[in-house]
This record gives structure tokens, C-alpha cells and sequence, in this order.
């Protein structure tokens, strides 16, 4: 209605000011629209994070609960303080041992899974996409209790089947060089699913004529997939590659449930020692933790962009 | 759009520091008194939280106080321990806080600090009731911020079989008779390990600060942190001494996983508090076993006391009536019917002359212990203090550092942590 009524001002107020007027309206409409999901957001979203970043330059603590004002500013302290807190730098450590070896080994056993269940297996192909999809739904205390279960120095399943070989099984968790490891494959093993899938989704979208003009060319099965399957899956595998790696670099699940953090700190990562800060109630000091890693991520996802960009 | 959002994001920044600026006010240390309370009966609502089982079970001394005082309504929510901490705290930051809450004694000093928690009222609750170690979990400053509701210690228990196998016939006085004790499980009862003591990891200080007080040592000196103190490596040195002699287990074992063990005999002893007489009956355990009291070290024979307390929050709208639920809680036969119910002990000293805990023969071990045990200081920086110590105990389980750079470490480390006062 009101936009009926505002045609014949349009006409009378001249060809400038009119499409002004009318573009003021929609976008007041727009933004009415928008209000709702607007104002959610910044209450609850941004507005924490940018709390929690001015939390970052102050000293707050627990203490400070009931004036949260009443704080001094510190500046930069809390990042120069965090380079020089030994345990957050063997955190950091132990955080890029688990990203480093951690988002390779997931992504090149997701993709062989991946391939194997596109092209080896025709028959029961939903149940395999099942199969390693499940560890992905299913929740972290169940798996704990079931790996620590295998993982018994003496009557686990996994060092009875080395024993059947003569191999008396290592201690995997309370063992300072290998619990890290042994996290790392359990890690792996439960994201595979989700990286699986992904690939399995490329892979599917890769036309067969493709592969055919490579066969028509001579191409072995290596080559197919070193110059047809790769290429062509670059975006999906930049996508993989991305989540992961935000996914790892917040590593915490599995080091809490499973070893909290030990033995002697060999499996502490930086999100984990980000979480006991705020439980010890070092509010500013872990906030500013926190945004450490948030950069971390933000440069390593760029850092998969550049690599991974597509070249035409 | 994103220059504009960024501006904002500035300002707001900018503004919060700006108003940050004004500094904290520092309170001064001083002792403070708790206000009176106006006599009569409680009226009007009481909110009250508890956590586990005792939140599960108050509501049932909720009605006998509603039945004395018919103008007040108690109401308990049942908090569980896991999120209770957090819950707490946002509540305290809310100004949503209960008239009432049930307090983890290693949280006294943290809260207190808040300046959330209002002072007990001398004229209400007095202090020469409590065991001395349970009312000092309270204090906080010189200042009492909450009242010992229930407490618990820790004692050694033992396997029976075992300790009749490797000839034990009484229980240890000394740190020699302990270590040849515990030895002669491995040695002559067949027991894989003599005793489980836990090798660092979260809560480890609370088997092996007994060690320290027994051999004259403490956390704090005044003001001022005291663990790299000759006393203090000494009881590092004996705690670490049950790891290098092979007598405790190097690996941390989880809960469950050796109690079973225990009852079995591959694991001669342990120490831990009267929770696990319930426990080892579950397994059957009732009668396989004996409890003994910490043994005298060069200086004491001191345990850890721990449990929980209550306090009353100063944004309470009802303050008079909820320091009154308190108070009747305190009451000595209100305790032993608590103990009835949930098998809490008292914190209160008479409520141990009732028969029901007097002639437990079990539960009187743990009373006479509770004359001589100490609670960790309750300054707000304790959990990440004893977080450090877990981590420098560890090390000392494992080999990795000897008793004496454990104890610089662990002293560099809370000095750096601080007070937090």
C-alpha cells in the first residue's frame, strides 16, 4: 500500500530525490528484516568475542566476578607473558607435532578410503560409508573408554594381538614418546569419516570421460590419479584440508578424556591449556591465549589458500 | 561494511579499557566481623544449592527446619559437581546468586575474594565446635566466609590377606615401620604393588602434602609460599621413595581400575578417605580389609582433610533465615542424622559421641585422624598452585626430577602464580 501511495510523490518530487526516498524505504525494509538475526548476533556473538578481546588486554580474574570494571589494563602483558610460560610453549609444541603429522595422515588415509570405496567396492558400499562414518557421530566418552579399554598395557586387545607375534606391546599411554602418537591415531581414526565423505563426494564428481581420454592416452592407475584424480579434486581437498586443520589445531577432546594431558605434559595441547587457565580463573590470560590460536588458525587457513588455490 | 564493523569493534575495546582504567580498589586484609542475626524463627524463602548426593538428599532436612520454623519455605536445587564451579561463578557475576550454597573447601579463598560471600555471624555459629583443621577451610583474610558442613580424611587402607601374609600384625607408628611394611607386601604377601600412592595428575597433592606436613613442612609461611623448604624435600623424598623402590606404580591408574586390584591383593595398600569403605563392600570387600592412621613422621602424623562447606551469599534477600538453616544444619544430632543419611561425617566434634558413629570401629579411625589434619591454605590461586605441584609431583613419581629441584620448581611456580592476594 505504502508504495502505492509514494508513486505519484515520486513523480511530483522530481527524477533525483525521488529514487532516493524509495531506496531509504527498502533498505529500512531490509534492515526491519534483518533485525531479528541482526541483533541476536551481536548480543551474543560479537558481542563476547569483542569482550573477550578487550578481556585479553586487562588482568582480569575470578575474583573480579562481581565488578568486571574494576580491572587494570595490562596492555600486551598477557601475549609477551604467554611466550615465556613454559608449559604453554610445550602445549604449543606439542599442539604443531599433532597438526603436522595429524591433518596429513587424516587426509591421505581419508582419501585411500575414499578411492577404495568409490572404485574397489561395489557391493556393500553403504555399509563401508557407514562404517567409517560412525566414529564421527559417536561420542568422545564412548570411544575413550573403548580405546583405553584396547589400549591396556597387559590385557588390552591391541598388545595381546602383538604378543600372538612375539612383540611384548608397549605402555601406549603412559609412555612419554608414545602417548602423543597414540593420539594422533586415534584422532585420525575417528575423523576419518568426515573426510571420507567429502572426498568420496569429489570423487564422484570427477566425469568418466576423463579418465578414459587418459586411459586413450596410456595412462597407468598412477598417473590417472596423479594427473586426472588430483587435479580435479584440488578444491575439495583445499576444503578438507581447511576444516581439518581448524579442527586440530583446537585439539582437546582427546587429551582430556584420555590421558588429561599427561604423562608429564607430553600430550598437553594449547586448547587444553587454555581451558585450565579459565578453570584456575585467569580470565584475561587465557582470553588472550585464545586469540593466539584463533591467529594461528586464521594464518594457517590462509596459509591452505595460497597452496591449494585453484591456478586457472 | 567491514572498516565500519572493525571502528565499532575499536570503540567498544576502547571504551572497556577506558572504564578499566579506573583500577581495582584493594581491600584491605583485615579481619572482619559477621553482623548479627535477629533472633526468633526463620521466615520467608530460602534458596539453597548442593551438589551430588547432598543435593539430592537435603530437601529431607529442608522439612524437619520447615517443620520448626512454619513461615519459612526452603527450597534445594540439586547442582551437579561437574558444572558447579562455573555455575557458581556465573551466578556470583549475574548477581543471581541463592541465599544459600554448598561450597568445595579448595573454592573458599576464590569466592571469598569475590567479596560475594557474606561473613558468618560469631553470634550464630561458633567456631570452638568444628575440628580446627575443617574451620580453617572456611577462613579466608582472618576472616570466617563459610562453615564446615561435612568432612572426610585419608587413612591407609590395607589388604588383609596380604598383610597377614607378609607378617604385619600392627598397624605402622613411624615412616621406617610404614616403608618396611609396605615392603614386606611386595616381598612376602605376593602383592604386585605394596601400596598405590598416585603418581601426579590432577589431585596428587592431596596424597602427598600429608608426607610434607608430616615432616614439618607447609605451603605458605606467613604470606609467603614455603616449599622449597629442607622440610618439605624431605617429604618429597619419602613420597618419591614408594616410586623409585618399585613399592607404587609408576602409571596413574584410574578410578575403578584398582579397587578391584586391592581386593584381589596385587595391590597391597592404599590411602584415600571413608568413601571407599562403601566402595570396597561393593566388591565385595567387607572384612578383607583393615584401616589404618597415617604414621608419625619426623614431625606429625598429619592428614588431609577435605569436604565441604556452607556459606551464605551477600545478595541474599533473606540473609537472617538462611544463616538459621545453616545453624540448624551445625546442630549435633542434625549432623549425625545427616551422617545417617548420606554417610557424610560431621563436621561438628559431639556429634561423634552418638553411638551410630562412636562404635563403627572403621568410622572412629577416621574421627581420632580428624584431630590432626590440615586443609591445603585457602588463598584463591590454590587450584592453579596445586595444578603446578601435580605437574612437579609427577615428575618426582617418574624419576624425572629429583625431590629437591621438584621443590624449587614447585616454589618458583606459586611464587610466580602468587597469592592472589
Amino acid at each position: 500500500m505504502t508504495a502505492v501511495r509514494a508513486a505519484p510523490a515520486v513523480a511530483a518530487g522530481g527524477v533525483r530525490r525521488a529514487p532516493a526516498s524509495g531506496r531509504a524505504r527498502r533498505a529500512l525494509t531490509g534492515w526491519g528484516f534483518a533485525l531479528p538475526f541482526a541483533a541476536l548476533f551481536l548480543v551474543f556473538t560479537a558481542g563476547p568475542v569483542v569482550a573477550s578481546l578487550a578481556m585479553s588486554f586487562t588482568d582480569i580474574r575470578s575474583a573480579d566476578l562481581r565488578e568486571p570494571l574494576a580491572v587494570e589494563p595490562v596492555g600486551l602483558d598477557n601475549y609477551t607473558r604467554l611466550f615465556g610460560d613454559e608449559l604453554f610453549l610445550r602445549a604449543a609444541g606439542n599442539t604443531t607435532i599433532f597438526v603436522v603429522l595429524g591433518v596429513p595422515f587424516t587426509m591421505a588415509l581419508a582419501l585411500l578410503v575414499a578411492i577404495g570405496v568409490n572404485a574397489g567396492v561395489t557391493r556393500f558400499r553403504t555399509v563401508f560409508r557407514v562404517g567409517y562414518y560412525l566414529p564421527v557421530v559417536t561420542s568422545i566418552v564412548a570411544i575413550a573408554v573403548v580405546w583405553r579399554f584396547l589400549l591396556q598395557p597387559d590385557s588390552g586387545l591391541v598388545n595381546s594381538l602383538l604378543g600372538l607375534i612375539g612383540v611384548d606391546g608397549p605402555k601406549w599411554l603412559d609412555d612419554t614418546s608414545l602417548a602423543l602418537p597414540t593420539l594422533i591415531v586415534m584422532a585420525a581414526w575417528r575423523n576419518l569419516g568426515f573426510a571420507m565423505v567429502i572426498f568420496l563426494a569429489g570423487l564422484q564428481a570427477i566425469p568418466q570421460d576423463l579418465y578414459e581420454a587418459a586411459r586413450i592416452d596410456g595412462a597407468g592407475r598412477w598417473a590417472q590419479f596423479r594427473y586426472v584424480t588430483l587435479p580435479v579434486l584440488r578444491p575439495t581437498v583445499l576444503f578438507v584440508a581447511v576444516i581439518t586443520t581448524i579442527g586440530y589445531v583446537q585439539f582437546f577432546e582427546e587429551p582430556f578424556v584420555m590421558t588429561q594431558g599427561g604423562p608429564l605434559d607430553s600430550t598437553l595441547s594449547a586448547a587444553y591449556h587454555t581451558y585450565n587457565q579459565f578453570g584456575f580463573g585467569n580470565y584475561g590470560y587465557a582470553s588472550a591465549m585464545s586469540y593466539v590460536l584463533f591467529l594461528v588458525i586464521v594464518l594457517l587457513s590462509i596459509a591452505w589458500f595460497r597452496l591449494l588455490r585453484s591456478e586457472s | 561494511m567491514t572498516r565500519r564493523t572493525r571502528a565499532v569493534g575499536a570503540l567498544v575495546c576502547a571504551l572497556a579499557l577506558a572504564a578499566a582504567g579506573c583500577g581495582r580498589d584493594d581491600a584491605g586484609g583485615e579481619a572482619q566481623q559477621g553482623e548479627q542475626v535477629a533472633e526468633g524463627k526463620a521466615s520467608g524463602e530460602i534458596s539453597v544449592w548442593a551438589m551430588g548426593t547432598e543435593g539430592e538428599k537435603l530437601s529431607t532436612l529442608a522439612e524437619d527446619f520447615m517443620a520448626d520454623n512454619p513461615d519459612a519455605k526452603v527450597t534445594v536445587t540439586p547442582v551437579p559437581w561437574d558444572g558447579a564451579h562455573n555455575k557458581i561463578a556465573t551466578a556470583i557475576a549475574g548477581g543471581q546468586t541463592p541465599d544459600v550454597s554448598m561450597l568445595g573447601t579448595t573454592w573458599m579463598g576464590e569466592f571469598a575474594k569475590t567479596g560475594a560471600l557474606d561473613v558468618v555471624p560469631p553470634d550464630l555459629i561458633d567456631e570452638s565446635q568444628f575440628f580446627e583443621g575443617a574451620w580453617q577451610t572456611g577462613v579466608v583474610d582472618e576472616t570466617s566466609f563459610g562453615v564446615p558442613w561435612y568432612v572426610e580424611t585419608r587413612l591407609l587402607y590395607v589388604n588383609k590377606a596380604v598383610a597377614q601374609k607378609a607378617g604385619v600384625t600392627e598397624a605402622p607408628k613411624t615412616w621406617e615401620d610404614l616403608k618396611a611394611a609396605v615392603t614386606a607386601f611386595k616381598q612376602q604377601g605376593g602383592a604386585e604393588w605394596g601400596i598405590y600412592l598416585q603418581p601426579g595428575q590432577t589431585g596428587a597433592w592431596q596424597t602427598a602434602m600429608p608426607f610434607v606436613w608430616q615432616s614439618g613442612g607447609d605451603v605458605l609461611d606467613g604470606d609467603a609460599f614455603a616449599l622449597d623448604r629442607p622440610e618439605v624435600v624431605q617429604g618429597l623424598e619419602y613420597y618419591g621413595s614408594f616410586f623409585s623402590e618399585g613399592l607404587s606404580s609408576k602409571d596413574q591408574l584410574r578410578g575403578g581400575e584398582w579397587e578391584p586390584r586391592f581386593v584381589q591383593g596385587s595391590i597391597g595398600s592404599f590411602v584415600s578417605g571413608p568413601w571407599h569403605i562403601g566402595v570396597l563392600n561393593d566388591l565385595e570387600g567387607e572384612g578383607t580389609y583393615e584401616i589404618w592412621p597415617m604414621p608419625k613422621g619426623p614431625q606429625a602424623a598429619t592428614s588431609f582433610i577435605g569436604g565441604s562447606n556452607l556459606a551464605v551469599f551477600k545478595d541474599s534477600d533473606n540473609r537472617d533465615a538462611a544463616w538459621k538453616f545453616v545453624q540448624f544444619l551445625m546442630r549435633p544430632e542434625v549432623q549425625v542424622t545427616w551422617y545417617r543419611t548420606v554417610n557424610d561425617l560431621p563436621a561438628v566434634k559431639s556429634a561423634w559421641d552418638d553411638p551410630a558413629l562412636k562404635d563403627d570401629e572403621l568410622l572412629s579411625l577416621f574421627g581420632a585422624q580428624l584431630e590432626d589434619a590440615k586443609a591445603p591454605p585457602s588463598i584463591p590461586t590454590w587450584e592453579q598452585v596445586s595444578a603446578a605441584i601435580d605437574g612437579e609431583l609427577e615428575k618426582v613419581a617418574k624419576g624425572a626430577a629429583s625431590a629437591a629441584d621438584a621443590a624449587n620448581a614447585m616454589q618458583q611456580k606459586a611464587t610466580s602464580i602468587g597469592t592472589g592476594g
